[in-house]
């Protein structure tokens, strides 16, 4: 058990977190306005007066900031991310509430993507100098070029306005019953739109990695001795897999970004939109709680990466990458 | 020899969308902002090549100026994070130690956060011109340089040619300035290449959103904003043409990249 | 048992292999000596159809009657997988770094001959003892092993599969002295005990001295001397081989 590595990582996935609540915290404090006043929202009559001047005394502007930023954090911590000021309601529960929409949009082109990109990727590198293999290299450049947002607005004038068959925008019916089945209807175009100019680059990366190892010299040895090709192949992709974990880890960031745009051009009542609602009418508790929120779902994201790769790489489990 | 032409084929198609833009006033058939409410939504044709948009505006003129708009941030906010990349590269790098070690565990920090985010909530309170939308790319965009520049500098310091003039006594700048920064001028030129069309893409995205460039300067992403509305009424051609000129700009750059990584690729690998 | 006849190899027209022909005895241990570049490693590709591509033969290399330059795939895959094994220079990077031992001696050796697991199991444990390998091993990655087990278990696998060719391309190159010494005395006895015909690729004479029978010499690219070993160290005829003795004292 390498004990240290998760330990590393933990502490990274701290520091990140970290910085972003810093970061939020200046964005509270150049907001126009009192910070106090920022936080709970201007009109927020939710709040009893106890609690006003609770919050009030603790961001009291005769503190050194560094002891405001303490006070402020322990407030984040206990799940008090303030108050909208344009909805008065909860940040917590604003952000509650939109979560469920991203984590689903996220986790069904994520998995699209990987499913796709493993079995693209594979083929193309498993035939080195095929047209599969020299063809994904040119496509994949040429679909991960593509602005998502705009193949967005081409699938709305085809499919929405032309033909009339997928809802362009929303998450469900207006007046609907909100069933399972009416939001998927409606996430098929956003879904299709990520996975479409995102797919191709991860296959290209697993490609290249698939090629890179077919040529190692473990590879060779087995194949002089007869060992079946087939148990050749699985070892292969076990090992490649491990740079393309490591590569979905790194792009998850960007990823986040991206669907944020997708998010607010079809309507789709995830985090993304909020927070570019937010931005757009200076909602600033509201910005600060959905950067801080999107900052979680990254590392926690990053996190279950690091578990997968735990588990598939024998070096990482065995800490032999002492360095 | 058959990726040589494919990389010139690409660099003239990339040259020519930006002397296009560069030089919108030479090419463009009307003057951008120039309104005509008896002429609008009029879909490509003869006098107006590309169609009008909803304020009887010349789409094909808009999109030259605005190329313009959107490239020139993206250069200024790509030279803004080049700076800020060598610098804070070159000193983790340079320095090493400890020093090393805090600088890239915040640059890994930095880097976990979506840079979008970062400028969105910069975009909360700094929302002006196109200028101040360069300097927001620009600040958050220099993480991958930062590393490369680290990364060649560490590379270059092992060096032998660099531990030659070390022990000659050239001065700390002539080394860092003529042999380091030199010798780290290829991979600092294809992420710089990759920076670039990263920009193009994060102003088109805000510009889009609405939160990016003020609407009354065309740039691509603005007006990929109004054709979100266009669309609905079926003027597809106001959504179509911007889009297809940020896909070749990031398609020609993406290919001369891969054109230029490659060779030391397969270097590395011999 | 093998036989290369005229056998030559280029690459994009420029010869690696010239004109090579040389014999390999059944029951023997055949060495061919010569420094990188001779070409020697580049006659084994060839054997295994491992050449690179864009590579080009001529000649035969008939093994028990059937050229091997003149087969087909099928027919070279079911070759290096019945006849014969081959143990290769480095030995630390000759197993897949992320799949237990177990897995991967089993397709070594249990894998190709059609055993079950547990007959594998049985009959590999005791290899393993014999060789003085510990039976953990079997659990652990071959990043845990130092290179002289991995080449230990290298052997294993050819003891368990017994085959008709042995092929070591410079076996103990990557291996410090001691090892190496260990490890030409399991070939020797591999050799006595199972009649193992073996063709042993090196560049370094002590080793063809200490495990040879006959011996091969290849240089720039040609075959300038064959014959048996204590033949060849007493009268060499050709000024490299000659050469090559005298630089040995």
């Amino acid at each position: 058990m390498s004990v240290k590595w998760f330990g590393k990582r933990m502490v990274m996935g701290t520091i990140v977190l970290l910085v972003i609540s810093f970061l939020s915290f200046f964005i509270m404090h150049l907001a126009p306005g009192d910070p106090a006043t920022a936080f709970y929202g201007g009109n927020a009559q939710t709040l009893n007066t106890a609690e006003k001047e609770r919050i009030s005394r603790a961001f009291s502007l005769d503190r050194p900031v560094i002891e405001q930023y303490g006070l402020w954090l322990k407030e984040i911590l206990q799940g008090n991310l303030g108050y909208s000021s344009k909805e008065g309601r909860p940040v917590t529960v604003i952000l509650l509430e939109r979560l469920p929409n991203t984590l689903l949009l996220f986790g069904v082109t994520l998995f699209f993507i990987i499913i796709g990109s493993l079995w693209l990727g594979t083929v193309a590198g498993m035939q080195k100098g095929s047209l599969w293999d020299k063809g994904l290299s040119t496509i994949s450049i040429a679909t991960s070029s593509i602005p998502s947002f705009w193949l967005g607005i081409l699938f709305i004038s085809f499919f929405s306005v032309k033909l009339g068959i997928l809802p362009s925008s929303g998450t469900g019916e207006v007046g609907g019953d909100g069933g399972i089945l009416d939001k998927l209807r409606h996430l098929i175009m956003p879904a299709a739109v990520i996975i479409l100019t995102h797919t191709g680059i991860y296959a290209r990366f697993l490609q290249e990695s698939i090629k890179a190892e077919t040529s190692k010299y473990y590879v060779m040895v087995a194949k002089a001795n007869g060992v079946l090709e087939r148990e050749i192949r699985k070892g292969v992709l076990r090992n490649a897999s491990i740079p393309y974990l490591n590569y979905i880890g790194m792009t998850i960031p960007s990823f986040f970004g991206g669907s944020i745009i997708v998010e607010s051009l079809f309507s789709w009542a995830g985090l993304g939109q909020l927070l570019v609602k937010a931005v757009m009418m200076k909602d600033f508790p509201l910005i600060m709680g959905g950067i801080l929120f999107t900052g979680l779902l990254v590392v926690f994201s990053l996190f279950i990466i690091d578990l997968v790769m735990y588990a598939v790489d024998p070096k990482l489990r065995k800490g032999a990458y002492s360095r | 020899m058959k990726s040589r032409k494919v990389l010139l084929f690409w660099c003239v198609v990339l040259g020519l969308i930006v002397i296009m833009t560069a030089f919108a006033g030479l090419f463009s058939t009307h003057a951008p902002n120039d309104m005509d409410m008896d002429k609008i939504y009029v879909p490509p044709g003869e006098n107006h090549l590309l169609g009008t948009d909803h304020l009887g505006r010349d789409v094909f003129s808009r999109l030259l100026e605005g190329g313009k708009v959107t490239l020139t941030v993206a250069g200024v906010s790509v030279f803004l994070s080049l700076v800020i990349g060598v610098l804070y590269g070159g000193i983790s790098g340079y320095v090493g130690g400890y020093v090393d070690v805090v600088m890239m565990r915040f640059l890994e920090a930095l880097i976990t956060i979506p840079s979008l985010i970062l400028i969105l909530a910069f975009q909360a309170f700094m929302q002006g011109g196109m200028w101040s939308m360069a300097l927001i790319i620009g600040i958050t965009g220099w993480l991958v340089t930062a590393r490369i520049v680290r990364s060649e500098f560490i590379r270059l310091k092992e060096a032998e040619f660099v531990k030659m003039a070390i022990m000659f006594g050239t001065p700390v700048w002539k080394i860092i300035f003529g042999h380091m920064l030199r010798n780290s001028v290829p991979a600092i030129f294809v992420v710089t290449l990759f920076n670039f069309a990263g920009a193009v893409f994060i102003e088109v995205s805000l510009s889009f959103l609405g939160i990016g460039v003020p609407p009354a300067i065309p740039s691509w992403g603005n007006m990929l904003y109004y054709a979100q509305n266009d669309i609905l009424i079926g003027a597809w051609w106001i959504g179509l043409f911007p889009g297809i000129m940020i896909f070749i700009t990031i398609l020609s750059i993406n290919f001369i990249g891969e054109a230029l990584k490659d060779p030391g690729r397969r270097r590395l690998n011999a | 048992m093998l036989k290369v006849d005229q056998l030559s190899i280029s690459i994009n027209e420029k010869n690696i292999v010239e004109d090579s022909s040389f014999l390999v005895p059944r029951g023997k241990i055949t060495s061919i000596i010569g420094e990188s570049g001779s070409g020697k490693s580049m006659t084994v590709a060839a054997l295994l159809g491992n050449l690179p591509l864009g590579t080009e033969t001529t000649g035969k290399a008939l093994f028990d009657g059937k050229d091997l330059m003149d087969s087909s795939t099928e027919e070279i895959m079911g070759i290096r997988k019945t006849d014969i094994f081959t143990i290769f220079q480095d030995a630390a990077n000759s197993f897949n770094p992320s799949v237990k031992m177990e897995r991967q001696l089993y397709a070594f050796s249990g894998g190709r001959n059609g055993d079950t697991v547990k007959q594998f199991r049985a009959k590999m444990s005791s290899i393993l003892v014999e060789l003085g390998l510990s039976v953990a091993i079997f659990h652990q990655y071959p990043f845990e092993l130092s290179g002289g087990m991995l080449q230990r278990c290298m052997i294993a696998c050819a003891l368990y599969v017994k085959p008709n060719l042995l092929i070591a391309d410079e076996p103990t190159s990557s291996l410090d002295r001691v090892v190496q010494k260990e490890f030409i005395d399991i070939l020797k006895v591999l050799n006595e005990k199972q009649g193992t015909t073996t063709l042993l690729i090196t560049h370094d004479l002590d080793i063809v001295a200490e495990a040879a029978d006959e011996m091969i010499v290849m240089h720039a690219g040609k075959v300038v001397e064959t014959g048996s070993v204590a033949e060849l160290f007493a009268r060499p005829t050709h000024p490299y081989t000659k050469r090559l003795l005298e630089s040995r004292f």
